[in-house]
C-alpha cells in the first residue's frame, strides 16, 4: 500500500488496488487512470465494488495493497487539503434534520468555511432556487437528489464523484441534470460518474470503465467499446416490401429473417447493404439500429458471469 | 457564519421545529414534580428538608440530565445513520467543533428547563430558595456536560432511535432512584448509599439540593462539580475510543 507517484498529472491513478472485507474480495486488482477534465463513467452491477472504489479514493478506507494517487496526492491519512478539492455525492443523501434547502446548504457551506451566498449559488446551479425555503422533507425525490448534488458541489470541487445522480429523476429532470453535468465538464472539472443508465454513460462520458466482481473488465470510450464488440448493425424493412429471398444474396448481408412483420437484415457493412437496398425500396422505409453501450456492457458482464 | 455558529443554528432549528419533542422535554419534569409533590406532601425528608426542597432539585437534575443525554444521543445516532458524519468528515471542520455546537444546544435547553421548572416550583409548590441558590448554576452546567458526554456514549453504541431510547431509559430510570433523586438516600441501605457515589446523578442532585437549600456552604457544590467533571472525562474518553464515522463496517 503506497501512493502512486507515476501519474501526478492524472485526476485519479489506481494501480493494482485490492480490498477485502472478511471473505468478500471487494476490489481485486483494480488499475485505472482518470485524466483531468475527463468525464469518466463507472458501470457495473450492484456489488461490483463501485462504492468501495470511491471510498478508497476519498481516503475513507485504505486498500490492502496497490497504489492510489488523487490529484497527485495520497488520500490517506485523511487529507483535508485534498478533500477540499473533491465533491462527493453518495446515494444516501445526507441532509441536516428539519431544515430548509437553503438552511441545509448554508450549514454545509459553513462547514467548508464558505460564505452564505455559496448556498444560493449551489441551489441555482441545480435549478432549485425556487425551492430554497421549503423544508427538505417536503421536497420530491428528484428535488432531494438535486439538493444532494448541490451539497456535493457547494465548494466548487475540481474532482466530482457522483453515485447514480439521476436514479430518482423523471426523464425531463434527467435531461436537465445532464446539462448541469455537461456545464461542469465545460468548466474543466473532472467527473467520475457511476450509473446503471447506459444511455446516460453513452451520452455523457468520454470514457467508461466496466467493472464486475471487483475487477475492471474494460476501459475505453463508449464508441470504441461498442466497436470492439463488432456487433452487427440491424436493418429493418417492412416485410410487405421485400422478402428474405430478395436480399439474402446481396453483398454484405450476413443473415436475414422475418420478425414481427419486418424483414430483419444483419450486417457489418451497413453502407454497402443500404446502397443495394436503395435500388429495391425507398430508403426512408428502412430503420437502422447500431449496437449500443448496453450491448457492450451485457456482452462483457455476462461473459464474466459465465466464467465464474 | 463560522462552522460552530452554523451547526448550533442548525441544531436549534431542528430541535425547535420538533414541537412535540420540545413540549414533552419541558413537561416531563413538571409531571414528576406534581406526582412526587403529592406523594411526599407535608413530610420532612433527607436530613430535615421540606419535601419540596428535596423533590424539586431531584426531579430537576434528573429531567435536565435526561434531556441532555437523549438529545445528544439521538443527534449523534441520526448524524451517523444519515451519513452526515461522513459529510462532516470531508470538510475541514474538526469534529469537536460540530459536537461542541450540539453541546451548546443541550446547555441552552437545560438552562431554560431549569428556569421554567423553578418558576413552577416557586409559584405552585412553595419552593424555598436560599441565598446560596446561584451556586446551583455551575452545578447545572457541569451536570448537563456530564450527561451530554454520556449521550455521546449512548449515541455511539446505538444505531437506531429504538436502541437510543432503550439504552437511555435503562440508564436513567434506575439511576433516578439509586442516586437519591426520586427516593431519599437516607432511607436506603448502607451499601446502596455507597453505590450511589458511583452515579453522576448523585452529584448533580446533591449539588443542586445543597445550593438551593443553603447547605454545606460554598465548598460542597464545587466538590460536586469536580466529581461531575470526572464523569465527563470518563464518558468522553469512552465515546472517543468507540466513536464510529459510519454504520457500515
Amino acid at each position: 500500500m503506497s501512493t502512486g507517484d507515476g501519474r501526478p498529472d492524472a485526476a485519479v491513478a489506481l494501480d493494482g488496488v485490492r480490498k477485502r472485507y472478511g471473505t468478500v474480495q471487494a476490489l481485486d486488482g483494480v488499475s485505472l487512470t482518470v485524466e483531468r477534465g475527463e468525464f469518466f463513467g463507472i458501470l457495473g452491477p450492484n456489488g461490483a465494488g463501485k462504492t468501495t472504489l470511491v471510498e478508497i479514493v476519498e481516503g475513507l478506507r485504505t486498500p490492502d495493497s496497490g497504489t492510489v494517487s488523487v490529484l497527485g496526492e495520497s488520500p490517506w491519512p485523511r487529507n483535508t487539503a485534498l478533500l477540499r478539492r473533491l465533491g462527493i455525492q453518495t446515494q444516501s443523501s445526507a441532509f441536516f434534520t428539519r431544515l430548509t434547502a437553503r438552511e441545509h446548504l448554508e450549514t454545509v457551506a459553513a462547514l467548508y468555511r464558505l460564505e452564505r451566498p455559496a448556498a444560493l449559488r449551489a441551489l441555482d446551479l441545480v435549478d432549485l432556487g425556487d425551492q430554497a425555503d421549503r423544508r427538505i422533507d417536503q421536497l420530491s425525490g428528484g428535488q432531494r437528489q438535486r439538493l444532494a448534488l448541490a451539497t456535493a458541489l457547494i465548494h466548487e470541487p475540481e474532482l466530482i464523484f457522483l453515485d447514480e445522480p439521476t436514479a430518482a429523476l423523471d426523464p425531463a429532470a434527467r435531461r436537465s441534470l445532464w446539462e448541469v453535468l455537461r456545464a461542469l465538464k465545460g468548466d474543466g472539472r473532472t467527473i467520475v460518474h457511476t450509473t446503471h443508465h447506459l444511455d446516460e454513460a453513452e451520452a455523457l462520458c468520454d470514457r467508461v470503465a466496466i467493472v464486475a466482481r471487483g475487477a475492471v473488465l474494460a476501459v475505453d470510450s463508449p464508441r470504441h467499446l461498442i466497436k470492439s464488440l463488432s456487433a452487427p448493425t440491424t436493418l429493418r424493412v417492412p416485410a410487405y416490401r421485400l422478402g428474405v429471398e430478395d436480399v439474402r444474396d446481396l453483398p454484405g448481408v450476413e443473415s436475414a429473417g422475418i420478425e414481427g412483420g419486418e424483414l430483419v437484415i444483419s450486417t457489418h457493412t451497413a453502407n454497402q447493404v443500404l446502397l443495394a437496398l436503395g435500388d429495391l425500396v425507398d430508403l426512408e422505409e428502412i430503420t437502422t439500429r447500431t449496437a449500443t453501450l448496453e450491448d457492450a456492457y451485457l456482452a462483457l458482464t455476462t461473459t464474466e458471469q459465465c466464467r465464474s | 457564519m463560522n462552522a460552530y455558529t452554523a451547526v448550533t443554528r442548525a441544531s436549534y432549528l431542528a430541535y425547535l421545529r420538533d414541537r412535540t419533542s420540545v413540549i414533552f422535554t419541558f413537561a416531563f419534569p413538571l409531571v414528576f414534580l406534581i406526582v412526587f409533590g403529592m406523594i411526599f406532601q407535608g413530610q420532612a425528608v433527607d436530613g430535615g428538608l421540606s419535601y419540596i426542597n428535596y423533590i424539586a432539585p431531584g426531579v430537576l437534575s434528573w429531567g435536565i440530565g435526561n434531556a441532555a443525554l437523549f438529545g445528544v444521543a439521538f443527534t449523534l445516532m441520526h448524524w451517523r445513520r444519515d451519513d452526515l458524519l461522513r459529510l462532516i468528515w470531508r470538510t475541514p471542520t474538526p469534529l469537536p467543533t460540530v459536537l461542541g455546537a450540539r453541546y451548546a444546544v443541550a446547555l441552552g435547553t437545560g438552562l431554560v428547563q431549569a428556569v421554567l421548572f423553578t418558576a413552577v416550583a416557586l409559584a405552585a409548590f412553595g419552593l424555598h430558595l436560599s441565598g446560596s441558590w446561584p451556586l446551583a448554576l455551575p452545578v447545572l452546567v457541569f451536570g448537563i456536560t456530564a450527561f451530554a458526554a454520556l449521550g455521546l456514549v449512548v449515541g455511539t453504541l446505538a444505531n437506531t432511535p429504538e436502541a437510543v431510547a432503550a439504552i437511555a431509559n435503562c440508564v436513567m430510570v434506575p439511576m433516578a432512584f439509586l442516586s437519591g433523586a426520586f427516593y431519599p438516600i437516607d432511607l436506603m441501605p448502607g451499601w446502596l448509599q455507597g453505590l450511589s457515589r458511583a452515579l453522576p446523578l448523585r452529584y448533580f442532585d446533591e449539588g443542586v439540593t445543597d445550593a438551593v437549600g443553603g447547605r454545606g456552604g460554598i465548598a460542597l457544590p464545587f466538590l460536586d462539580c469536580a466529581a461531575l467533571t470526572g464523569f465527563t472525562l470518563v464518558f468522553a474518553l469512552i465515546a472517543a475510543k468507540t466513536f464510529r464515522w459510519s454504520n457500515r463496517n
